[in-house]
């Protein structure tokens, strides 16, 4: 009986969506001659996973590498960013003058597509890869600051009150009351901007080659392999999914 | 072989040195390459065979050096990499080349031309829809154009390449004003597949595979290939900065050597269904053997029901006429580029090829590996249209087409 409930509340909602995501896939492939299906993708599927980490040429190597790289620049950029916009979101909720100096230039910069970012990357760094983590560090840096500040904003005045009261040191204000009470919202921020670094690199990687699972799927899309294609939408998608996860549970452990 | 001693210099003379005695003096070091690790750029297209060949069949290290091969995403890709210098050298689009060292279609930056990778194999592709409408000829198109008002869509790979001046001329040689009269765009290959698919593009022009592709597809035909704008024009070419031939002519020199090795093999046509299964791999152009290999065999068939053996196939050799980096050829992009307004001044159309093509450089690395060069720095050719260039008077040239850029 117990595993009959947990099934009906847990399992099926799931499993339906699934199997309805498959019917449609199923039907449009019907319908459209050079769409593939869900077998035929799960072939090419296991054929490419069954060896993920083989290294024949630069040019050719299995799609683990390929993943392992992406990732690899998104640690990067995103690490690079957290870093500097953390501390800057702190700074800029925390002190009004440089909160208005800064809020019109944040406003206008946050809405850029990512990859108007790229060509100012090649022209600084004058290389490729850093110009694609450049593009990972701009596009992840506004949730942090923004949703950091604003969980310095949102501090209850009593806190503050309570801190003058007991004249508090800079330090021991941050420490004590800033860090603990902002961290959920950081923690917002941080969640946002793994999900946008993600979704990022597949299309810098698609523009500035190398190896990566954006020009893996640039690469497969010149030889209209559209079986690929799809893997790699899935991949995409559940790394994504795994890192949005992986971040929510260190969230968990950190809320007081 | 008529050899100048005053224009080949030392290589002049080293030529004429027993070929035993001039292996001892490569290997003493005045002429080793200073660079032995060579990162070369590529698109994955049937052109960039013989940096393949030479690579994968180890002409390279004959030489003494190493081609490192890196597959890029896009001509843009391609130039931003050479400029930045990311990349040594790259299979490259003529016109492009040209392009960036007169500042158009890119930050300005000094190039040079070491040498012309091949000559002909692009062709023009039209719809299926447009043959359904009885358009199967540039002549039916003009006909079309001017008939039924609606937006006609054109594509080409790079604003100031080879495939875009193709274009543009052979839409030109039927009365159609590639600017006014239609739109042109500048979208990657497989962009043009997916958009000829769902009937939002109505032709373009690129390189081979993807012309075959289409057919294979069944979303297009073959209304001209390149060929038949110009018999013999040049297409890619082994480019590179003005900064890195200076700075590394034994390289350059010795990476002019290997390619033209593995040009002279891909030449053989006994050679070239092992080229084409060569270089299909994933790795290189990443696509089946039968798309690549019977054009690079010369077997011609155009999606309309017609076949024939073109003997103007794709050449990479031919005795080094296709190789030698005539100064014709690359004066012949600057006019049309100033043709279509890309260039809004005349700029000293020698002085300019004369600077980006590395004649000298050519003609001391033709002459180690046995390769004819011709007497002449400038050719004459007649294109479609019935017009003939010779290099010789640029500007009148230019000024010359009645549809051009107003």
């Amino acid at each position: 009986m117990k595993f009959r409930r947990y099934f009906g509340e847990h399992l099926f909602p799931p499993l339906l969506g699934a199997a309805l995501f498959l019917l449609v896939w199923m039907i449009l492939a019907q319908s459209s001659d050079a769409l593939p299906g869900p077998m035929k993708t799960l072939d090419s599927a296991i054929a490419l996973f069954s060896d993920p980490f083989y290294q024949k040429t630069p040019n050719d190597q299995g799609i683990g590498w390929n993943i392992l790289n992406s990732l690899g620049r998104v640690g990067v950029g995103f690490g690079l960013a957290a870093l500097i916009g953390i501390p800057l979101g702190f700074i800029v909720g925390r002190i009004q003058f440089i909160d208005k100096m800064t809020s019109p230039i944040i406003s206008m910069l946050r809405p850029v597509s990512p990859l108007a970012w790229l060509p100012i990357g090649l022209l600084v760094f004058k290389a490729a890869n850093p110009a694609a983590i450049w593009v990972i560090f701009i596009s992840s840096i506004w949730p942090m600051i923004i949703n950091t500040a604003m969980g310095v904003r949102q501090l209850p005045q009593d806190y503050m009150n309570v801190a003058r009261v007991l004249n508090l040191s800079e330090w021991k204000i941050f420490t004590k009351i800033l860090f603990p009470a902002t961290l959920p919202y950081m923690l917002t921020g941080i969640r946002l901007a793994i999900g946008t670094a993600w979704l990022v690199i597949v299309a810098a990687e698609m523009l500035t080659g190398g190896v990566g699972i954006g020009f893996w799927v640039w690469d497969e899309w010149n030889n209209l392999n559209v079986e690929h294609i799809i893997i790699a939408i899935f991949v995409v998608g559940i790394v994504g999914l795994l890192l949005e996860m992986l971040l929510v549970r260190i969230a968990k452990r950190f809320s007081y | 072989m008529k050899q100048t001693g005053a224009i080949l210099g030392a290589a002049g003379i080293m030529s004429m040195v027993p070929m035993g005695t001039r292996a001892a003096a490569w290997a003493a070091g005045s002429d080793a390459p200073e660079l032995k690790e060579v990162k070369v750029g590529f698109i994955p297209l049937t052109d960039c065979a013989s940096l393949v060949i030479a690579s994968v069949m180890k002409f390279d290290e004959k030489y003494g050096i190493k081609i490192v091969l890196s597959k890029e995403a896009s001509w843009a890709g391609v130039r931003d990499k050479l400029t930045n210098g990311e990349l040594h050298a790259a299979h490259v689009l003529y016109g492009l080349v040209y392009g960036v060292h007169l500042g158009i279609g890119g930050q300005k930056k000094d190039m040079s031309v070491l040498m012309t990778l091949n000559n002909n194999g692009q062709a023009i592709t039209l719809s299926n829809q447009l043959k359904d409408k009885g358009v199967t000829t540039g002549g039916a198109l003009k006909k079309l154009v001017d008939a039924e008002k609606r937006d006609y869509t054109f594509a080409q790979t790079f604003p100031t390449g080879t495939h875009a001046m193709w274009l543009y001329y052979w839409l030109a040689s039927h009365d159609i004003n590639p600017l006014l009269d239609v739109k042109t765009i500048t979208v990657p290959p497989p962009q043009m597949v997916a958009n000829m698919r769902i009937g939002n593009m109505d032709g373009f022009c690129v390189g081979e595979p993807w012309n075959n592709r289409a057919i294979y597809d069944k979303i297009g035909f073959t209304a001209a290939t390149t060929q038949d704008i110009w018999k013999d024009h040049p297409e890619k070419v082994l480019g590179c900065t003005a900064e890195f031939s200076q700075k590394y002519p034994n390289t350059s020199r010795a990476l002019i050597m290997a390619v033209l090795e593995a040009s002279k093999y891909i030449d053989e046509m006994s050679n070239r269904r092992k080229v084409a299964e060569i270089i299909a791999d994933k790795s290189y152009v990443n696509c089946p053997v039968e798309v690549i290999d019977q054009r690079l065999e010369g077997k011609y068939e155009d999606g309309l029901g017609k076949k024939w053996n073109d003997p103007n196939y794709m050449k990479f050799c031919s005795d080094g006429a296709v190789n030698f980096p005539y100064l014709s050829d690359g004066m012949w992009f600057l006019t049309q580029h100033k043709r279509w307004g890309l260039l809004k001044e005349d700029p000293d159309y020698l002085a300019v090829a004369k600077k980006i093509n590395q004649i000298d450089l050519y003609k001391q690395a033709a002459s180690q590996v046995k390769v004819p060069v011709p007497k002449d720095v400038m050719r004459t050719s007649k294109l479609m249209d019935g017009t003939v260039w010779d290099g010789k008077d640029p500007k009148k040239y230019a000024a010359s087409f009645k549809v051009r850029a107003s």
